[in-house]
């Protein structure tokens, strides 16, 4: 099977902080059913199809990444349960205590009925949901995605990763709230429609480093940098710009810094973090992609995240007057 | 796709660890459901599940989940012969849904209760991907890691992903499966959707009542075809093609007409290059939900026709198990194309008139199968279909 060339024809992104927003873009029933992380998932890939100018069906494939899932609602469920007993378990609640709920909650409200994933993962989640969309768009199975992530960090977890810090086994990085998404599409698919290219996405790989569960690692050799390059058949000295997964947790921001410094050495292009100060969210990941396509202009940018326990992702983006306009 | 070879296998189920006794309590018709005593069942109209016995072993500061998983995914590993040098570019795929909640639970538990809870850690273990952390970090395996939820087909999924990685030439060996530790809210959940019947549940029974819960993991060895070959591996059986798809629909309740795992059926024989009546055998999702059983029959009627074909579901003797299920029920598949012997649905007695297979009913049946496929659903609509095929 021959590879696709992956395009960016949508994007759309809502942080928890915005206001307004949701109000717009969800009916009367979503506002009043959905819990906060569920509406604010639904309406990131509203905007993100809005944008791209498409619309759902059998073959839109939708993949989350979460570090969160609804977790608040499940502890909701729980707290219903140890105040008032038996009866006071809500039917309702449960099934938002399983972490695809925001993914099926947007499978319904976008019509998306290809191929659905919700992927786990602390603080990469969406970098890994788009490099597992742009994998399957490249090798033909799938047209078009909706790649993003969510999250809406429970208090009582962030107040006790924050007091306890590391002994919480999880680092204290800053956690936001939000939602978005990019719309991913084959060039062919994308060019059939005429739609509007907003960036290409040329290479993409995701490893583990050797690290104990959610540590920070001595590795400093990245496997996935050099495979995401490879696959893009660039070279460092090629990007431009790097946006990194910094999010306030120190010992694992230094670490990136390092992994990152070594695979690209001795180039040392700028590196920009979104996650600060308004805190990082699965959802941010589309926004580093679509910020990353924009900025790369005829250039190439590289979009990184590194996680606690090893999980690391390099997605190679490629501004529009690069390759596919 | 070009086929997949499965190379190793690893259970943890009801039945304790291993494979071995997996299989014989399927295809003995051994109920593994009993009385709960991991979790306080008092007042609940459901009190029984499917239980792994206590000697799994692990270290105790683990949860029970991760040691579930690690003690298949070592023994999957083991079975196939993939040494440490092989793991540094192995893919890891793990399907979860109550990651180390538990654990977290008891702590949660004590916590509102005002006593003096031990430090958090537990917090940072209690989700899915809790379990990809311990077994790479543990086991060594440093290609890709994945977590995927996609509710009670998870298991499935990550065996239709790890196909993925495999055949993009990402990586030439992959250890995929799911796992599950039964939780108070799964439990006290499926209580209060009154899905779970007060007695050991009978999918495709004309009296069927709802679901039974359990626990356990299952992984296997997915391997690129040519390297097995080269390196003489045992091949179990080979995954020929999967389906995927989302019914869009309900966020609990299947599509009606069964839209949704239709797709993912017939995407799944387009995949193997299978016509219908070229699979003998179908491991069902059968839950025994009267809903679900009623809608996956239908589905099955509408792709493969009424007639000869086999249909069981190991459901009735381990229970539901969750993100496990998928992953559990497709080591039954691959056993039972390479065994020539289909396991039985148990305590089946009165096939719903509306089911129009032949369901196995109480013993295992030998028969030689040269396609198989593994049906999982879950909450959301979320639809996966795995083809096999036997090999040798």
């Amino acid at each position: 099977m021959s590879e696709r060339r992956v395009v960016i024809t949508g994007a759309g992104v809502v942080d928890g902080h915005a206001s307004g927003v949701l109000s717009r873009l969800l009916d009367e029933t979503e506002s009043r059913r959905l819990s906060r992380v569920c509406q604010m998932t639904v309406a990131a890939g509203r905007l993100a199809l809005a944008d791209a100018g498409l619309t759902g069906g059998p073959e839109l494939a939708l993949v989350v990444g979460t570090e969160f899932g609804d977790m608040v609602s499940t502890i909701r469920f729980v707290d219903d349960y140890l105040q008032r007993g038996i009866p006071g378990l809500s039917a309702l609640l449960f099934p938002h205590t399983v972490m695809n709920t925001m993914a099926a909650t947007t499978a319904i409200a976008v019509a998306a009925k290809g191929l659905s994933l919700t992927l786990n993962a602390p603080t990469v989640a969406g970098e890994l949901a788009i490099a597992r969309a742009a994998c399957a768009v490249r090798a033909g199975r799938i047209e078009a995605c909706l790649a993003g992530g969510a999250d809406e960090p429970p208090r009582m977890v962030v107040d006790t990763y924050r007091e306890v810090g590391a002994g919480a086994g999880a680092g204290a990085g800053v956690r936001g709230e939000g939602a978005g998404f990019v719309v991913l599409e084959s060039l062919d698919a994308a060019r059939a429609r005429g739609a509007r290219i907003l960036g290409e996405v040329v290479g993409e790989a995701w490893r583990a480093l050797a690290v104990r569960p959610h540590g920070v690692g001595r590795a400093t050799r990245s496997r996935a940098i050099g495979a995401a390059l490879a696959s893009a058949g660039a070279g460092p000295d090629e990007i431009g710009l790097v946006y990194t997964s910094s999010n306030g947790d120190g010992p694992r921001d230094e670490w990136e810094r390092v992994l990152l410094d070594r695979a690209l050495a001795p180039h040392r292009p700028p590196q920009r973090s979104l996650s600060l100060p308004a805190g990082r969210h699965s959802g941010l990941a589309a926004r580093s992609i679509a910020t990353a396509a924009a900025e790369a202009g005829s250039g190439l940018a590289l979009v990184h995240a590194v996680a606690r326990g090893g999980n690391q992702v390099a997605i190679v983006v490629a501004g529009s007057r690069a390759r596919a306009a | 796709m070009r086929p997949v070879a499965v190379t190793g296998l690893g259970v943890v189920s009801p039945f304790g660890a291993g494979v071995k006794p997996y299989w014989e309590g399927l295809t003995g018709g051994i109920c593994g459901i009993r009385p709960l005593t991991l979790i306080d069942t008092d007042g609940f109209r459901c009190r029984i599940g499917a239980e792994v016995p206590d000697s799994i072993g692990g270290s105790v500061r683990r949860s029970r989940a991760d040691r579930f998983a690690l003690a298949a995914a070592r023994e999957a590993l083991d079975d196939a012969g993939i040494g440490r040098a092989d793991r540094a570019d192995t893919a890891l795929i793990v399907g979860a849904v109550g990651g180390g909640m538990l654990e977290a639970e008891a702590w949660y538990w004590q916590r509102a209760r005002g006593a003096v809870a031990p430090p958090p850690r537990v917090l940072a273990s209690c989700f899915p991907s809790s379990h990809v952390d311990v077994v790479g970090s543990v086991l060594g395996i440093g290609g890709p890691r994945e977590t995927v939820v996609t509710a009670c087909s998870s298991g499935a999924a990550s065996l239709a992903m790890a196909a993925d990685l495999i055949a993009d030439g990402v990586v030439s060996v992959a250890l995929a499966g799911g796992v599950d530790a039964l939780t108070r809210i799964c439990f006290m959940g499926f209580n209060t959707l009154k899905l779970l019947d007060p007695s050991p549940c009978r999918p495709f029974d004309r009296d069927r009542r709802g679901m039974s819960i359990g626990e356990g993991a299952a992984f296997v060895v997915l391997e690129n075809g040519e390297r097995a070959r080269a390196r003489d591996a045992r091949v179990y059986a080979e995954l020929t093609g999967y389906g995927m798809s989302t019914d869009a629909f309900h966020v609990t309740s299947p599509h009606p007409e069964g839209e949704g795992m239709i797709r993912a059926m017939r995407a799944a024989l387009e995949q193997a290059r299978l016509t219908p009546a070229d699979v003998g055998y179908v491991n069902a999702h059968g839950t025994a939900t009267p809903q679900n059983d009623r809608i996956e029959a239908r589905a099955l009627r509408e792709v493969f026709g009424e007639g000869g074909l086999l249909v069981s579901s190991t459901k009735s003797m381990i229970g539901h198990t969750m993100a496990a299920a998928g992953t559990l029920e497709a080591v039954a598949t691959v056993l039972a194309l390479g065994h020539e012997v289909i396991p039985p649905t148990a305590r089946l007695e009165h096939t719903d008139p509306d089911i129009a297979f032949d369901c196995v009913p109480r013993v295992a049946r030998e028969v030689a199968v040269e396609h198989a496929i593994s049906n999982s659903f879950g909450f959301g609509g979320q639809n996966v279909t795995l083809v096999f095929r036997r090999t040798g």
